[in-house]
């Protein structure tokens, strides 16, 4: 399929925030995707992966920014590279493992060597062939522009312009990340699932703040026992949106029922069931962390551009990484409390491993609606007609809390998607870092 | 292992065709989707695993596969394949409905060991299907499976499934391997 068409990408509007339309050709056409791996992928914070994954000097795991490969390594130092994963003699990779431990990254094309942070350290022929003149100083790995760590979560960025890591997180993403960092001491368990869908990753990501289409998407799995419908009959619905595309929608704790809560964590009480995952909450460090409405967050975030934080069962992170307009690749990071007993890690990795992943019961179905509504977007005349954000539109208000955490507190609704979409847009269209800075908008206050 | 090696040819010869005959239907009732005939098929006690795999330098490949306890693709018991089979007969299991269509090859059969009840198996498994118009997939692999004894047949008691793919290159894994 090719789907070039200057005419796409020179629209003056993809998305119309005021009807909650956006215009298909944004999932099928080539060069919109070309400019979303500079515009977007290069230029935002990409989470890369936690720093429990790399324990020791040496040990690296291959990620991605867009389509462009980068080694997480940790250095001699201790520190925390991420360097592409490219030698710039030929271009060839010089790390071919997943994951793993090394002292270097040599090159099996001419043998050239890398140092874990990068450096240039061994050519062959250095004195023989290339007579001493070659500047190894200027011919490392490419390092990335910028690497930031918040909570163990490894985020870089390929724009030195980017604002630090904290600023374009804001309040919504930092809350995002918290629902797993302030759990306690984290790790990533062994294995990440990875497998790929023939979707944009652009639906795949708009689908993690849909509560419209678990009941229907998902009916099979309520069937058969595996989700309680009475979970999905309660759906009032608290929604942040972040600057620079940030959100987080889904359900909201409750500040009775938090409260509530805190009681009988301070009487000492038993708690069973599912209010035993909550706990953490209860406490002032977590208060402190997330902010009074943040800490009520059982919602679904994402952190722009494109990882998943998925909390309401055992804490995961999914990476929907772009692999061509009409391919993603779901990569699961999966958590857990590093003095978890047996037992407690032994459930919590079964739970995740049956609800998500290419087996998990609910997202055996998902990828089936995500790549047929990409194929709505190639044919002619079928592509021409925008899709539809627009529940919710028009006919709700931001609740503005002392604290100055703002939310929407509404029903099932698609306002974090379309402000998704307004944001990629603004992505988009900005020519640079500072373009974005001063050009994008800010979250609404008011009526949404 | 010895104890299989110690027997006579011909109780070899009539262990290994009972063992392939089994696994055949197994087979046969899986692509004609006759799912609730294959969880008769099964243990009580059957733990149906897929690790996840990496790939590693030759140095390293030990680690290629998570471990048990770790991150999986499957990791069932006879509950949850229960489940997997109640979702599949739903009515509205999207990923199922239309059906794929499967074909099971089960080859390269290997009798491992014998202990007590218990049958050690290594076969080859291409698990090939295709979904509505244009989806093709093809997933070879490795199964280690425990075959128990069971009147004049067996029961699966146990199937780890080795796939030889790292990144799962289909949309999901929505078939019994
Ligand atoms: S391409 Fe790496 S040494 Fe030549
Ligand atoms: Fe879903």
């Amino acid at each position: 399929m090719s789907n070039t068409r200057p005419e796409v990408i020179a629209r003056e509007s993809w998305v119309d925030a005021d009807k909650g339309t956006v215009d298909r050709r944004i999932f099928s056409d080539q060069a919109i995707y070309q400019q979303e791996l500079k515009r977007i992928f290069a230029r935002g914070w990409n989470f890369i992966c936690h720093e429990t994954q790399l324990p020791e000097s040496g040990c690296f795991f291959l990620s991605y920014i867009g389509e462009d490969q980068v080694i997480a390594v940790r250095d001699r130092q201790g520190e925390v590279q991420v360097l592409l994963n490219s030698c710039p003699h030929r271009g060839n990779t010089v790390c071919r493992s997943d994951q793993g431990k090394t002292r270097s990254f040599f090159c099996s094309y001419h043998g050239w060597n890398f140092d874990l942070d990068g450096k240039l350290v061994a050519v062959p022929g250095y004195e023989s062939y290339y007579r001493e003149k070659l500047d190894k100083e200027q011919l490392g790995l490419q390092k990335a522009n910028r690497v930031e760590s918040y909570k163990g979560f490894v985020f870089a960025s390929l724009d030195d312009d980017a604002p630090d890591l904290e600023t374009y997180l804001g309040w919504v993403g930092k809350v995002g990340i918290d629902l797993i960092a302030e759990r306690g001491d984290m790790e990533v368990i062994d294995g990440i699932q990875k497998n790929r869908i023939q979707c944009n990753w652009k639906l795949a990501v708009d689908n993690l703040y849909d509560w419209y289409h678990p009941k229907v998407s998902h009916g099979s799995a309520v069937r058969a026992g595996m989700i309680d419908e009475e979970g999905l009959r309660y759906m009032n619905q608290m929604v942040m949106l972040g600057e620079y595309g940030h959100g987080i929608s889904g359900a909201d704790i409750g500040e009775e029922n938090l409260a509530q809560l805190k009681q009988v964590v301070a009487a000492g009480g038993d708690i069973q069931g599912p209010a035993q995952g909550q706990v953490w909450r209860t406490t002032d460090k977590a208060e402190e962390a997330m902010g009074p409405v943040g800490v009520r967050s059982g919602g679904h975030p994402n952190i722009f551009p494109n990882l998943w934080v998925s909390a309401a069962g055992p804490p995961q992170l999914c990476l929907r990484i772009p692999r061509g307009p009409f391919e993603t690749e779901l990569w699961w990071f999966t958590f857990a409390e590093k003095n978890q007993t047996v037992e407690e890690r032994r459930a919590a990795v079964m739970v995740a491993n049956h609800v998500f992943g290419p087996s998990g019961l609910l997202e055996q179905d998902d990828g089936e609606n995500w790549s047929h509504s990409t194929r709505g977007s190639v044919g002619a005349v079928t592509g021409e007609r925008p899709i539809n954000f627009s529940m919710g539109l028009g006919q709700d208000k931001m609740t503005h809390d002392a604290s100055g955490q703002s939310y929407i507190d509404t029903v099932v609704n698609e306002h974090a998607q379309l402000w998704l979409y307004r944001s990629w847009q603004e992505w988009m269209k900005a020519e640079s870092w500072p373009d974005l800075v001063k050009n994008h908008s800010a979250p609404p206050t008011g009526d949404v | 292992m010895e104890e299989f090696a110690q027997m006579d040819v011909k109780a070899r010869m009539l262990l290994h065709f009972e063992v392939e005959q089994f696994l055949y239907h197994e087979a046969q009732i899986l692509d004609e989707r006759r799912f609730d005939e294959w969880l008769n098929l099964l243990t009580e006690d059957i733990h149906y695993w897929m690790p996840i795999r990496r790939t590693t330098t030759l140095a390293q490949v030990d680690s290629e596969f998570t471990k048990i306890g770790a991150m999986a693709l499957f990791d069932d018991d006879i509950n949850f394949l229960r489940m997997r089979v109640a979702k599949m007969s739903a009515g509205n299991a999207w990923s199922e409905d239309p059906p794929s269509r499967t074909r099971h090859f089960v080859n390269n059969i290997q009798v491992v060991g014998i202990e007590g009840d218990d049958i050690q198996i290594k076969a080859n498994i291409h698990l090939y299907r295709t979904r509505l118009e244009s989806v093709e997939d093809s997933w070879i692999g490795r199964r280690e499976d425990v075959l128990r004894r069971d009147g004049d047949s067996f029961k699966l008691a146990r199937r780890y499934i080795f796939l030889e793919q790292t990144t799962i290159l289909s949309q999901n894994l929505s078939n019994i391997f």
